[in-house]
């Protein structure tokens, strides 16, 4: 049954709520227009209602017994909360109104929010998508990841090198948080397996010597557009079991006590970069597992509470696993269930493939997670036990398929032999779930075909492509309100729920009046990105030149080093006279090298040095500019991404699984320059190719010159003077003149070491593409038209669209209840 | 650590007064049961009934117990929380021990049997 709201959401009842936080909660009169304060009371006010809802929809959802999806991530980057909260409660107006009475502006006081760092990149980002969307399509959905104490570093720029800086998230009070110590739970970890019998005499491992860990949940709402439903995200933080260790503190080492508890919290401290996950970093197993126990055991609890068995686990439970990241659940779920609660190993491994699923989000070999199994022995010794059961009983099960066929059983097998025994933990989500999926089209042709090509031909119907996709309430609404308002004023606010809707545009593609209003909301949002360079960098660009972005992670693989071949060819072509600028361009970077990751770091050094060379050629005068935004987060490409004209694609073919920055500037309108990788291939069939530029080798080309080592970088370098001009650039310090043979290395790593991600062979084409953007950037009306047409066909990349996937392809199995 | 036992006929009734058995317990706790059992108790039942958390050295300790008291004798559980069959359940010990719900159960059982 409802109850009554115990919250009113009038104007009058919202500000009273504010009054109330600023003075009951915050103890704080007058407010300051400096601080948080406000934003806080915002935050607060809206904490209240979402919690409430919260409750109601547990009501519902156990009354109509829903089946629940579980999203389990080592990652979610949710960014600021407070703009998505507004609009998808449907309170934007209401509070700005407030706000604005109270002498404030809701954008201002949307800038003290802390923007949290926790995720890399585009799978953290896809996490947060998919809760909102979610949330959005009444799907009883909800996350679970860690609650670190440090993000991802901040990035800071000094003298053009990267420097990290601790990103100390929490150390601002954080509103949207709800801790639940009352729910927290015991997590066994290390010990040792006494081999023992049971009462029957049959064998019976016994998990002795462990310590424990607690882990302290901390739910944050989740709110759907609408409001109908708030689901949550729930982050476990690591705590010690008892506040002291009792026995140390009795022999009076309060010291040592202490530092005991602040080892149980280091596990949650920190979230890794990505490129530094090497095998061997225990913490980061630690975690890995910590995550799943709390996870697994939280589903549980909550499962019981309506059931008095396991029978109906896979009818009323979904568990995803984003990456091999929590891939130990394929371990863990099976020791619950036949440690814990008894269950037959056979009915147990039936109930855990049901359940759980399984979404791999790269084809880089060493991004494929493996263990030590050394390792694993020594942090969680039953788990390992259990995993060699798993894949003896599927090492027996493909034998009996494949007789004699022993090196199928070598590359298929769980554990991968070797100096260092390791465990594959691809294999593990494979062989433990009933469905694993690639994230693009093209992705999952790869993952068939190529790195679980044995698994296919073993099981073909378990393997599913569901194109990642973003969610349009954060990627248009929130972070570009005068297109979607321009948008919603034209077709109607349908889009917000269902993308496709944007269709309607394209009968207003070639429409002056819509062209001009599109153009003018480009033209004000790239003044504002100038503003922000201006205030960041120090850097004064035109709002009309060209806004070419090329932002995301920095990795070889995406290929920024192609991008900064195309600027200084560019360059060289303009100082030596070959060429006249057509128009002005901006080259806009952003984006974090792993700390370890030398390459990536050189890049941004890079493009700093080539940008100090350019940006003060007076021959080259306002042609050409090269920004480096520092510390690339969600609320800095929400800035980016809408004042975006040219959208940079760039990863070498068959290396991106999908990309999601690609969906988020065709949503906003910028046109993309791209190779035909992971979306960009369905980005290009919704779009049509007039609107798109695609260059460069297939993902099947470069396979084919791998194999048949046809690929000769020198051949290259000598046939083309404009490749030979650009590396010898790099060679003869025309960027480094400070810093003699800074940048050789690209030469030689190009040259000698083979050029691994092909940027030799994609370059011509690259750069002709350039020359046709260039011209067709002359034409502001045809160029505002392509864009529109991106906008409107955008529609299959809505994370609504991926979500629906899911929950028929995936979760819908056993017939998921929505709504 | 506080320890209560009494012998109903050749029976040893051993309870724990404390809350937990951890580290700082378990060293005195084994310590006992090994003297109890060496100086002749064959039948020892184990009443769990006022403790709310043991860790695994104290888990440990009941093992040492179960040991020493051989194949000839017989060391039985009884009266145990929800939060500690927990822990029994995750080490599988539930599985190597008999668990009775009650002392009285204990006792029936060993009744007869050694």
């Amino acid at each position: 049954m409802m109850k009554p709201s115990l919250l009113g959401n009038s104007k009058a009842a919202l500000k009273k709520s504010m009054d109330y936080h600023l003075r009951c909660s915050l103890c704080k009169e007058p407010v300051s227009k400096e601080g948080r304060d406000l934003f806080l009371a915002t935050a607060f006010s809206l904490r209240d209602r979402m919690a409430e809802k919260i409750l109601q929809t547990e009501r519902r959802y156990r009354e109509a017994k829903t089946k629940r999806v579980y999203y389990l991530s080592l990652e979610f980057l949710i960014g600021r909360l407070m703009g998505n909260t507004l609009h998808n409660l449907g309170m934007f107006d209401t509070y700005k109104g407030l706000l604005t009475d109270a002498g404030f502006d809701i954008e201002e006081v949307r800038e003290q929010e802390t923007d949290p760092g926790l995720g890399n990149g585009g799978l953290g980002r896809l996490a947060a998508c998919f809760l909102d969307s979610m949330a959005t399509l009444d799907i009883a959905g909800f996350g679970y990841g860690i609650h670190y104490e440090y993000g991802l570093f901040k990035q800071e720029i000094d003298n053009g090198y990267q420097r990290e800086k601790p990103d100390n998230w929490l150390a601002e009070l954080n509103p949207w948080e709800i801790k639940r110590t009352d729910e927290k739970c015991i997590i066994p970890i290390h010990g040792r397996i006494e081999h023992f019998q049971d009462r029957a005499g049959e064998y019976n491992p016994m998990w002795l010597d462990w310590k424990v860990i607690m882990g302290i949940p901390f739910d944050i709402p989740v709110v759907g557009y609408g409001g109908k439903t708030v689901n949550w995200l729930r982050l476990y933080g690591a705590g010690s079991s008892a506040d002291f260790d009792i026995q140390i503190f009795n022999e009076g080492d309060y010291f040592r006590a202490v530092e005991q508890k602040v080892s149980s919290e280091t596990i949650t401290k920190m979230l890794y970069p990505l490129d530094t996950l090497k095998s061997g970093r225990e913490l980061r197993l630690v975690q890995e597992y910590f995550l799943v126990a709390c996870a697994l055991r939280d589903i549980i609890r909550r499962y019981l509470r309506d059931h008095e068995n396991f029978d109906r686990f896979p009818e009323r439970v979904a568990i995803q696993m984003n990456d091999t990241h929590p891939s130990l659940a394929v371990a863990e779920l099976m020791r619950l269930f036949v440690d814990e609660y008894a269950l037959p190993w056979d009915h147990a491994w039936e109930i855990t493939r049901e359940t759980l699923a399984y979404t791999n989000h790269t084809v880089l070999a060493e991004a494929l997670e493996k263990w030590p199994v050394g390792l694993l022995e020594k942090v969680i010794p039953r788990h390992l036990q259990i995993i060699y059961e798993i894949n003896r009983r599927f090492l027996d099960k493909v034998a009996a398929l494949y007789p004699g066929d022993i090196d199928l059983i070598r590359r298929i097998s769980l554990i991968e032999e070797g100096e260092t025994k390791q465990v594959r933990m691809a294999h593990l989500a494979l062989v433990g779930s009933h469905s694993v999926n690639g994230v693009s089209a093209l992705h999952t042709e790869i993952l068939k075909n190529e790195n679980f090509s044995d698994f296919y031909a073993l099981r073909p119907e378990e393997f599913v492509n569901i194109t990642n996709g973003i969610t349009q309430r954060r990627w248009l609404l929130e972070a570009n309100p005068r297109l979607a308002g321009l948008i919603s004023d034209t077709i109607g606010d349908a889009w917000i729920t269902d993308l496709q809707q944007l269709r309607r545009l394209e009968s207003l593609a070639d429409q002056k009046a819509f062209k001009d209003a599109f153009h003018d909301i480009k033209r004000t949002n790239k003044e504002i990105l100038a503003g922000i360079i201006s205030d960041s960098v120090w850097l004064s660009v035109d709002p009309d030149s060209l806004f070419d972005v090329h932002v995301k992670r920095i990795h070889e693989y995406k290929r920024q080093l192609l991008k900064i071949m195309q600027i200084v060819h560019e360059y060289l072509q303009i100082i030596r006279g070959e060429k006249k600028p057509a128009i002005a361009k901006t080259h806009i970077f952003a984006g974090k090298a792993a700390p370890g990751y030398w390459i990536a770091k050189q890049m941004i050094k890079l493009i700093h040095n080539v940008g100090q060379v350019i940006n003060q050629d007076k021959r080259i005068g306002d042609a050409l500019k090269v920004v480096f935004l520092p510390d690339y987060r969600v609320s800095l490409a929400e800035k980016i991404i809408p004042a975006t004209d040219l959208s940079e694609q760039i990863s070498m073919a068959g290396r991106e699984a999908s990309g999601t920055g690609n969906m988020k500037f065709m949503l906003n309108g910028a046109l993309t320059v791209g190779t035909l990788d992971g979306a960009n291939v369905e980005m290009l069939e919704e779009v049509g190719e007039e609107n798109i530029f695609i260059f460069g080798l297939k993902a099947k080309e470069i396979a084919e010159m791998v194999q048949e080592k046809r690929y000769r970088p020198l051949d290259y370098y000598h046939r083309f003077p404009e490749i030979r001009k650009v590396l010898d650039a790099f060679r003869d310090d025309t960027f480094c003149a400070a810093e003699r043979g800074l940048f050789q290395w690209i030469y030689h790593r190009v040259m000698n070491n083979e050029d691994p991600y092909f940027h030799l062979p994609d370059f011509m084409q690259y750069i002709e593409a350039h020359d046709k953007i260039e011209a067709e950037f002359q034409d502001p009306a045809t160029w505002t038209q392509k864009a529109i047409l991106n906008v409107a066909r955008c529609g299959k990349f809505s994370s609504d669209r991926a979500i629906a996937d899911y929950n028929r392809l995936i979760w819908n199995k056993n017939g998921l209840k929505e709504k | 650590m506080q320890l209560q036992h009494k012998n109903t006929a050749d029976v040893l009734i051993v309870r724990p007064l404390e809350k937990r058995i951890d580290a700082s317990a378990a060293t005195e706790f084994k310590l006992k049961l090994g003297e109890w059992i060496d100086s002749g108790n064959r039948r020892i039942v184990l009443n769990l009934s006022e403790v709310d958390f043991i860790d695994s050295s104290g888990l440990g300790a009941i093992i040492s117990g179960f040991k020493r008291i051989g194949g000839d004798g017989r060391l039985v559980i009884c009266a145990v929380k929800e939060s500690v069959m927990s822990l029994f359940r995750l080490t599988r010990m539930n599985r190597v021990f008999d668990i009775f719900p009650s002392e009285d159960e204990a006792l029936r059982a060993l009744s007869g049997k050694a």
